[in-house]
């Protein structure tokens, strides 16, 4: 197919993930802070806002110091949901993952497409400032549910053909490098939590409080929520689930299967095995910050190998031909 | 409730025109016997009820074109009316040999001019420099060889029908004519909204485009693309007004739809970038017009095109349908010119006549035009999408003397032609038929031969009165039916 729609698909899959997994978070964050003593309210945004990487752009859209956004968390939820200037907000993510799927309307199914445009239309058709204010709850719900929609009627009406396989790979990256950031970012905080209060938090934000639940009972070891969202090979949102979802699609894309495994797999198969045979001890050993940062940059480096072997195809050769034309001869 | 037999046609008036359906007597014409009487079982509440599952049709499939310069949400549909033209066999042989004729003589001519020895300008049958100071003659393309001649893969014949019914010529059409999809688009609309109607005729069918197309482009690719040449649509992408058409045209044929961007030329080869890696290309149907197809040889700002295009072409590495340079037959003085091309390169009497038309540069042609100037209609050379014309009878004052000034001050860049009083054909509007002038742009494909579309696209100008026909410009559709050699109405149950 062709590199520039598969490209545009890669980012559909990704900015759909984030428009669903920032909403996730910031619902969380917000009802969990209802019941929590205010000391704990800016800690709580200031760590939110490094998962989703949206630190420095607030600091300088809010114009503040640290000191005042203690006392701004409308702000920052304004700045995650609602904020046309922010790139990375959950409404620019929305309309970037359209623009993106309107750009490869021929490849999508209909109703895939229908499903996106929805999303963005209900967005721009609420009045967001308010329900952020007052009753976020429903908004989030939305945000969720419509994402989700998406992409359960793909699996539902789409031919696994490569557009498929790009847009799967763009969320599978996407969540693998979000949930690494989440892990990485808290981990000092979960050891740290002898009442076993910050876990549940976390595991929902990222849908997976049931699933931790149901693996490792009443457990209270942070342990077991390092093995659950890092190295579980059945959980959806784990990291070792989700790059082995990314090499399950790129072993069907390009060239694949015609001879050696292409740059990017070979790389995604690296940092694939970084995880798969370690244990959540080990990892501890080797110091988790340490191994999720390096995890991250491992990640991103996937993407541009992917976009590399993919996106981008520039001619061996020099263009020396060009502008070889005369115009003689007809006048 | 089954309201007056004949309620659509109440009041019906042919006016002072050649009417489609109804002869001067007030007679139905052969090709239309069996569809007005159908109508005449039909209410107004019925026939509306059809419109609005039309509608619901072309909406849910997003059939539309974008307006420019137009605030409110740019894409509109273009109306289909529920009334088809029916062309009957006999009609249609003569529109066709006549279509035949005319592309292959332009094609010869362009061949001629671009790539041979020029005889038609060396035998005076078209004037040099009436040619080289065309606005779309373009130099760059000399000597650039087109396989099977075949400059015009698709053309779009405008032609009109005069108060005697006697079809003639508006224009060529030989860049890159749209509207094909709405042929293809209007039947589909037509068998679901009006099935009956359709099943009582043998009508030929317009399915084939795709594939007409498809091996007409394959054809003319180099003759080292080997048996199964690799052909894309290049569309200028997804803001261009016929962008729906360019990704219609490329699902029809099962080939990729691509931008500028997506090409790329490495030693006078053109590669698309695929996500296995650089594919060769040998043809291009390309709905880029020429100044921005290569930023090398034309608008150096053009982000729409391929740098080193041109010199692909030039190496006989890749072909472009249509090819660089046709422009120049679509100059409208140099149009005057085409039965004397067709007299001279295939030594036959034109099927179809143009209009008639007057060149100012002429200086007794000029004066007459200058003092009939409210009478005749008068059009810049270079325009397409009836823009920047004059229409003398419809025309204020002032515009007439404003069009005195420009054809003085430019007697080349303008022609004035007879009114032509176009043919009407009822058109339903609101409750009733009314009257409306209408055209046809039959589609010619050439790749060995050239064969032409059955029928083609019917444009009718829904406002009262008008000669203006675009979609642009407040135009609307209409299916064009084609009958079968036999030409009556099949029997068929429930018919």
């Amino acid at each position: 197919m062709l590199a520039r729609l598969a490209e545009n698909l890669f980012w559909a899959g990704r900015y759909l993930v984030r428009a669903e997994d920032s909403a996730r978070m910031v619902d969380v964050t917000w009802h969990m802070l209802l019941e929590s003593p205010s000391t704990e309210t800016s800690r709580a945004w200031e760590d939110l806002l490094e998962v989703l990487q949206q630190g420095e752009g607030f600091e300088q859209w809010a114009g503040g110091d640290d000191d005042l956004m203690a006392v701004r968390p409308d702000d920052v939820v304004r700045w995650l949901v609602s904020e046309r200037s922010n790139g990375g907000s959950v409404l620019a993510s929305v309309g970037m993952a359209r623009e993106n799927a309107r750009s490869v309307r021929e490849l999508l199914s209909s109703e895939v497409w229908e499903a996106v445009n929805d999303l963005h239309l209900t967005l721009h058709r609420r009045d967001l400032p308010h329900e952020l204010g007052d009753q976020p709850y429903d908004l989030f719900r939305t945000v969720k549910l419509h994402c989700q929609t998406v992409m359960g009627v793909a699996l539902e009406t789409m031919p696994r053909d490569e557009a498929f396989r790009f847009l799967l790979l763009g969320r599978a990256l996407e969540r693998a490098e979000m949930t690494c950031r989440l892990v990485s970012v808290r981990w000092e905080d979960l050891l740290a939590d002898r009442a076993f209060q910050l876990a549940p938090t976390l595991l929902r934000s990222v849908g997976s409080l049931e699933a931790f639940r149901k693996r490792h009972r009443a457990s209270a070891n942070p342990i077991d929520v390092l093995q659950l969202l890092v190295l579980d090979r059945d959980l959806p949102r784990s990291v070792l689930f989700q790059l082995e979802a990314a090499g399950a699609q790129l072993a069907r894309v390009g060239r694949a299967g015609r001879g050696p495994e292409g740059p990017s797999a070979r790389r995604l198969g690296r940092a694939h095995a970084a995880l798969r045979y370690r244990d959540a001890a080990e990892l501890v050993e080797l110091g988790v910050e340490d191994v999720l940062e390096r995890m991250q940059v491992e990640v991103r480096e996937v993407t541009e190998a992917i976009g590399e072997e993919f996106f981008t195809h520039a001619p061996t050769g020099a263009l020396h031909a060009v502008g070889a034309v005369g115009g003689e001869g007809a006048s | 409730m089954v309201l007056g037999m004949t309620d659509l046609f109440e009041g019906y008036d042919r006016g002072d025109f050649f009417d489609e359906v109804f002869a001067g007597d007030g007679a139905v014409r052969p090709g239309y016997r069996a569809l007005v009487e159908r109508l005449r079982d039909v209410t107004p509440e019925d026939l509306q009820r059809r419109e609005r599952v039309r509608d619901g049709i072309f909406h849910a499939q997003g059939i539309t074109f974008t307006v420019y310069g137009d605030d409110e949400g740019t894409e509109r549909t273009f109306p289909m009316d529920l009334l088809p033209r029916v062309i009957t066999a006999d009609e249609w042989d003569v529109i066709e040999r006549g279509v035949v004729q005319r592309v292959t003589a332009l094609n010869r001519f362009l061949s001629d001019l671009y790539s041979g020895e020029q005889t038609a300008l060396r035998d005076g049958v078209v004037p040099r420099w009436l040619v080289t100071s065309a606005d779309d003659f373009v130099r760059q393309a000399a000597g650039i060889e087109v396989p099977h001649d075949a400059h015009c893969v698709v053309a779009g014949v405008d032609l009109v029908r005069d108060q005697q019914g006697t079809y003639r010529v508006l224009e060529d059409n030989l860049r890159s004519p749209s509207g094909v999809s709405y042929v293809l688009e209007n039947r589909l609309a037509m068998m679901r909204v009006l099935p009956k109607a359709f099943a009582r005729h043998r009508v030929r069918p317009v399915d084939g485009y795709g594939r007409m197309l498809l091996r007409a482009l394959r054809q003319v690719a180099p003759p080292a693309a080997g048996e199964t040449p690799r052909a894309v649509v290049l569309s200028p992408g997804a803001y261009n007004s016929a962008y729906f058409e360019h990704a219609f045209l490329a699902r029809q044929m099962g080939i990729e739809l691509v931008e500028g961007r997506d090409l790329v030329v490495d030693d006078q080869v053109v590669y698309l970038r695929s996500t296995r890696g650089l594919e060769r290309v040998d043809v291009i149907y390309r709905r880029i017009d020429d100044e921005f197809l290569d930023p090398v040889v034309f608008r150096p700002d053009s982000a729409l095109g391929v740098p080193g295009l041109v010199s692909a072409v030039r190496a006989g590495n890749v072909t472009l349908a249509n090819a660089i340079g046709n422009g120049v037959a679509d100059d409208k003085a140099v149009y005057a010119f085409v039965p004397a091309m067709i007299r001279h390169y295939l030594n036959e009497e034109p099927i179809l006549p143009n209009v008639e038309t007057y060149l100012l540069w002429d200086d007794e042609q000029r004066r007459m035009v200058l003092d009939r100037l409210d009478e005749l209609v008068v059009k810049p050379v270079a325009e397409s999408g009836g823009y920047g014309m004059l229409i003398g009878p419809a025309a204020s004052d002032e515009e007439v003397e404003e069009f005195r000034r420009r054809v003085t001050a430019d007697p080349r860049g303008y022609i004035a032609q007879e009114v032509v009083r176009l043919s009407r054909h009822p058109t339903l509007t609101g409750e009733r038929l009314a009257g409306r002038h209408v055209d046809l742009r039959p589609f010619a494909v050439t790749g060995e031969t050239t064969e032409v579309l059955p029928g083609g696209l019917t444009r009718v100008a829904l406002r009262e009165g008008s000669l203006v026909v675009n979609s642009s410009q407040g135009g609307g559709s209409k299916d064009t039916w084609v009958l079968d050699e036999d030409g009556v109405p099949a029997t068929r149950n429930g018919a």
